[in-house]
């Protein structure tokens, strides 16, 4: 018994360590076109609904918790937009289906092989794969998310009292993103050289405003190797020092808003560092727009091109004014390995097209609801010229809402698909003490 | 030469213009709100800045400090000019009052001091400055106190300590122009209005920054980067201590060793070429940078006799001994150990400062290379400097016995009477930084070995000694949840080790005492933080510990930090000093410089010596947590910034 029981596990470690073999062409439309036959739909919902909360219960599955909460408490509605595809860039499809049938998981969690570019398993996931969670994981952590390189350029955060609606702070940002490898738009592909230490990815955020900040930055190397603990700078102007940063930094509040370092684009750290689960598909509303076509944008920090912010409003000013769509989700639970993590755990909510993460909610260690975490998506072809036909889902406007604390952070950008903001050398520890005064 | 006060001041209306600017300046921030700042539309040019009061009291002195600042800086960015690229022009103007010195002129200003009494343990017991037990009539001894009187003065190290059978001074404590007495040129000579706006003198300090800065492109990924103009050139990755941040020389005068370096480095006119490599076959990052520092020397400021802070209390103990020379003084139980002594000029003291001239070769220059490998950050340092502390060298050849009626103009072994120096040093070194994932820390290394470094050494003839030096610094930060004081964001902790082994380190136990190098021959200082966040970063307690390990010296400054909104923070504080302060060393009161007046022996003869005192080399073991330890403050500091 004992024997048949041993040989079945390893039959199923096998089966999940096996390339993806049973990945298709077919797969891979799917995966990157899923709407190419209809969109999702549910009774009474169609575009220009309103969903407040008069009406929320009847659209209680189409809503996460924590959304339907707010709105339930009459915190805030939404606008419902048509659902539209997100088509990221060919040549990463094209690199999807290059790499068909060679990717696999390794023997343990944060180990990856074959993996070249594009999304490393574009299967649909199996709730029988016990795997399954963690291979959504490498489809975010390798997602096209801001292409080979992008910047936010300038990113207002604005802290907020939700009770109140006083706003507290506004802190103005530069983010820059630069993927070294598995690149496959921009020269040099796939991989920027030298990378002696392999790394696969870097951000690089400086603070521009208030005066107590201007000069801080931030420096984040993560390594190829997902059993490398990232590698992440601090700049303090006041010090005019870099301080290398300790892995604990990266959960506490960023420059004291309500997101940690950990929390950028969704999820920003190892995948060896949680223990991951796939909870199933399903279709829900999420924040998917497109930037121009909405309603009210915000007039201030107009920008001389004339782009302008996305508006917040209703409870606390926490919630951005855009419009939702109901779209494909798959709903990922991660769960720090470290129990001396501040968190129990995320229930992320990722697009299944464009694997960004437009939705998490986060609870404390105690197991309650701390957080919600909005990321809203914009289209490209639907932004700043520049954008068009980058096949970038834009990140565009992001709230993260502490409720328990009743206070809020919001974020609102200026994504710019733009090489020439994202030098490599931008990215090095000297970038920081030089650009730091 | 007492209350030379219209000594000649080309800048006599300073005070006046520097009051109007500052107080123009400060309205100028404070009624527009928002006036002074400036970004164009292009966000080429930029303007902000802050103002701040610091308000400290000490126990049982009262005010210590109420300085207040305005801090405009601004940067133009001319993107591509010729050749360069990413050329801009970065500028800061710093102008600080501090109304200490109107506020308690009884302390720090012009009626600080008062009339002083010198001990004589085996004479009267206390005999006034001027008049002591051996003085005017015996031999050569006594000085005019009418040039000299007895006003305005202190006893060195009062706050401290009593004499305690040691050796005494007296310290003028009036600013320069006020009381000339015991000034040092082109050093520690500050008139009341260069202690009331540190900044407006003859350096130009209120330019904090004024620098060009310029990138070359190269064939390759590389670039050089030029910098050129008055700069603050950082090495090193500790806090605190200076063991490779020493290119800039540092302002101690402003509040000891407790303001941020960024602060109270003093800027200095420098060019810098960074040759930045970026990521090469072996090296995450690698860069190499050329510093030559061509600005005309300056030391440290380690505030001068009669201002709140004065590093080790060195200002008092020069100002005291200048006085000697130039105008004789007053020294408790010196003659026979015992007897308050009236020493007259040019017989001990202080005689001349040299600081190095302007000259090339007398500029240093600097050499780094720094990168990353493998998740370890690399330095690795040269610098030829000179150094930022005088040396005291007893090495004056016109010194005058005061036993014999003529007046000699000669050296005398042993003899405490000095010229300053500021020695060349040669300094290697280099530092680390990398991450411990098991224990969730990150370790920041620092070392640095110099030669050239000059002691006090009472044992040597010139009263000095050469030694090479080894420091380092091992640090260590953590964040760590402490969830009984908060469940949701972590505490940083940081501890730092500082360590100093004098290499060529002389000490002998002479008849009991100590004599050689009173500096520790190794020494430890350990600092920790403890550092937490609240109310969305807005409030911030924190603790700073310090504790001097051979000085037995502790400092504990616990403060909290509000940032009531994004202009305005207000940060309320103590320090506070536990511990022990003063410490004795041998004072050479035997050292026997003028035989066979002073013993029979020869001069420095050991059997003679078995005299020690706080003063004045005690300081250097106290170190500078043990001199302040009558510095306990209470700290409110209030900014806002534009």
């Amino acid at each position: 018994m004992r024997l048949l029981n041993t040989t079945l596990v390893a039959a199923l470690l096998m089966a999940a360590n096996l390339p993806a073999q049973a990945a298709t062409n077919e797969d891979v439309d799917s995966s990157f076109f899923p709407y190419k036959n209809g969109v999702p739909t549910h009774d009474g919902l169609n575009a220009g609904v309103v969903i407040d909360q008069s009406n929320v219960g009847q659209f209680k599955e189409v809503i996460d918790p924590a959304m339907f909460e707010f709105i339930s408490q009459g915190w805030t509605k939404i606008t419902v937009g048509e659902t539209t595809s997100f088509d990221l860039h060919p040549n990463y499809i094209q690199a999807t289906r290059d790499g068909l049938g060679k990717v696999k998981l390794g023997e343990k969690s944060g180990e990856i092989e074959g993996f070249i570019a594009g999304r490393p398993f574009p299967e649909e996931p199996s709730m029988d794969d016990p795997r399954a969670g963690e291979k959504l994981a490498w489809n975010y952590k390798y997602g096209y998310n801001w292409g080979d390189n992008a910047a936010i350029y300038p990113f207002y955060w604005k802290y907020k009292d939700m009770k109140s609606g006083k706003l507290e702070r506004t802190i103005k940002f530069n983010f820059h993103f630069l993927n070294y490898m598995h690149r496959v738009n921009q020269e040099p592909l796939p991989e920027i050289t030298p990378n002696p230490s392999k790394l696969y990815r870097a951000i690089y955020v400086q603070a521009l405003e208030p005066f107590d900040v201007k000069d801080t930055q931030l420096l984040i190397h993560r390594y190829e190797n997902d059993l490398k603990r990232d590698s992440a700078w601090l700049y303090l102007g006041f010090q005019r020092r870099v301080r290398r940063l300790a892995s604990g930094q990266v959960t506490d509040a960023f420059l004291g808003s309500d997101v940690m370092i950990e929390d950028f684009e969704g999820y920003n750290g190892r995948i060896n560092d949680m223990e991951w689960t796939f909870k199933g598909a399903k279709n829900i509303l999420v924040p998917f727009y497109n930037h121009n076509a909405l309603p009210n944008l915000s007039e201030e920090h107009k920008e001389s091109d004339g782009y302008q912010f996305v508006e917040m409003g209703d409870k606390g000013d926490c919630f951005p004014q855009i419009t939702w769509q109901l779209r494909k989700v798959y709903e990922l639970e991660n769960k720090p390995k470290d129990a001396n993590h501040p968190i129990s755990k995320r229930v992320h909510y990722i697009d299944a097209q464009t694997f960004t993460i437009p939705r998490t909610l986060t609870y404390d260690r105690k197991g309650d609801l701390w957080k919600s975490w909005q990321i809203g998506q914009a289209h490209p072809d639907h932004h700043l010229p520049k954008n068009k036909g980058t096949g970038v889902a834009i990140d565009d406007s992001f709230t993260m809402i502490d409720v328990q604390a009743m206070h809020c952070t919001t974020g609102q950008f200026k994504g710019q698909v733009d090489p020439s903001l994202n030098p490599a050398r931008k990215f090095t520890v000297q970038n920081l003490r030089a650009s730091g005064r | 030469m007492f209350l030379d006060s219209h000594k000649q001041q080309p800048g006599r209306k300073r005070p006046v213009i520097q009051a109007t600017l500052l107080a123009a300046a400060i309205a100028a921030c404070l009624s527009g709100g928002q006036a002074l700042a400036y970004t164009s539309e292009d966000g080429s040019t930029q303007v902000n800045g802050f103002v701040e009061n610091a308000t400290y009291s000490r126990r049982n002195v009262g005010l210590s400090k109420m300085r207040n600042t305005v801090l405009i800086e601004g940067s133009k960015d001319y993107g591509e000019q010729g050749a360069f690229s990413n050329v801009s022009f970065v500028g800061a103007f710093r102008a600080t009052y501090d109304g200490v010195y109107d506020l308690n002129d009884d302390e720090f200003g012009e009626n600080a001091g008062g009339a002083i009494n010198m001990q004589s343990v085996g004479g009267a017991g206390t005999t006034a400055w001027g008049q002591s037990d051996i003085s005017t009539g015996v031999l050569g001894f006594g000085f005019d106190t009418t040039e000299n009187p007895n006003e305005g003065m202190v006893n060195l190290g009062h706050a401290l300590h009593d004499t305690d059978g040691g050796v005494g001074l007296g310290v003028p404590v009036r600013p320069c122009d006020v009381d000339s007495r015991g000034c040092i040129d082109d050093y520690l000579d500050f008139d009341e209005s260069d202690l009331k706006y540190p900044e407006f003198n003859d350096r130009l300090d209120f330019l904090r920054e004024a620098y060009l800065d310029a990138t070359l492109p190269t064939e390759s990924a590389a670039t050089w980067n030029f910098r050129l103009g008055r700069q603050q050139v950082v090495w090193g990755r500790t806090d605190l201590f200076r063991v490779l941040d020493v290119i800039n020389p540092v302002d101690y005068s402003r509040h000891n060793i407790y303001d941020e370096l960024e602060d109270i480095r003093i800027p200095m006119w420098m060019a810098t070429g960074e040759y930045r490599m970026g990521a090469t076959e072996t090296f995450d990052d690698l860069n190499m940078q050329f510093v030559w520092n061509f600005d005309k020397f300056r030391p440290n400021s380690l505030g001068q006799g009669g201002t709140p802070y004065a590093i080790l209390d060195a200002g008092s103990f020069f100002r005291a001994m200048k006085n000697c020379w130039d105008n004789g003084c007053s020294v408790s139980n010196f003659a026979g150990g015992a007897l308050s002594t009236d020493f007259p000029k040019h017989v001990i003291g202080i005689r001349d400062v040299h600081l190095p001239d302007w000259s090339l070769s007398n500029s240093q220059f600097g050499l780094k290379l720094e990168g990353d490998y493998q998740g370890v950050g690399f330095s690795l340092n040269a610098l030829t400097y000179r150094s930022q502390l005088p040396s005291l060298r007893a090495v004056v050849d016109n010194a005058d016995n005061p036993f014999t009626p003529e007046i000699e103009s000669q050296s005398y072994d042993y003899l405490i009477a000095f010229d300053m120096y500021f020695p060349r040093v040669n300094l290697i070194g280099g530092s680390l930084d990398f991450y411990v994932d098991d224990i969730k820390s990150v370790f920041r290394v620092e070392a640095a070995y110099t030669d050239g470094e000059e002691f006090a050494n009472t044992l040597r003839p010139e009263l000095y000694s050469e030694s090479d030096v080894f420091r380092y610094v091992i640090g260590w930060d953590r964040p760590t949840f402490i969830p009984f004081l908060n469940e949701k964001r972590a505490f940083l902790i940081s501890a730092q080790l500082f360590g100093e082994y004098l290499v060529d380190h002389e000490r002998e136990t002479v008849n009991g005492i100590e004599a050689g190098n009173p500096n520790w021959e190794i020494n430890h200082v350990g600092t920790l933080l403890v550092k937490g966040w609240y109310q969305n970063d807005r409030v911030s307690p924190q603790v700073i510990m310090a504790h001097d390990f051979k000085a037995h010296a502790s400092v504990i400054a616990p403060s909290i930090d509000w940032l009531i909104s994004d202009n305005l923070r207000l940060t309320v504080g103590a320090n506070v000093k536990v511990g022990d302060g003063e410490q004795e060393f041998d004072d050479c009161r035997a050292c026997n410089p003028f035989p066979p007046f002073t013993g029979d022996g020869e001069p420095g003869d050991t059997a003679l010596r078995n005299l020690a005192g706080y003063e004045p080399l005690g300081r250097f073991r106290s170190g500078p947590i043990g001199m302040a330890q009558a510095e306990d403050e209470f700290q409110i500091t209030l900014r806002y910034r534009f």
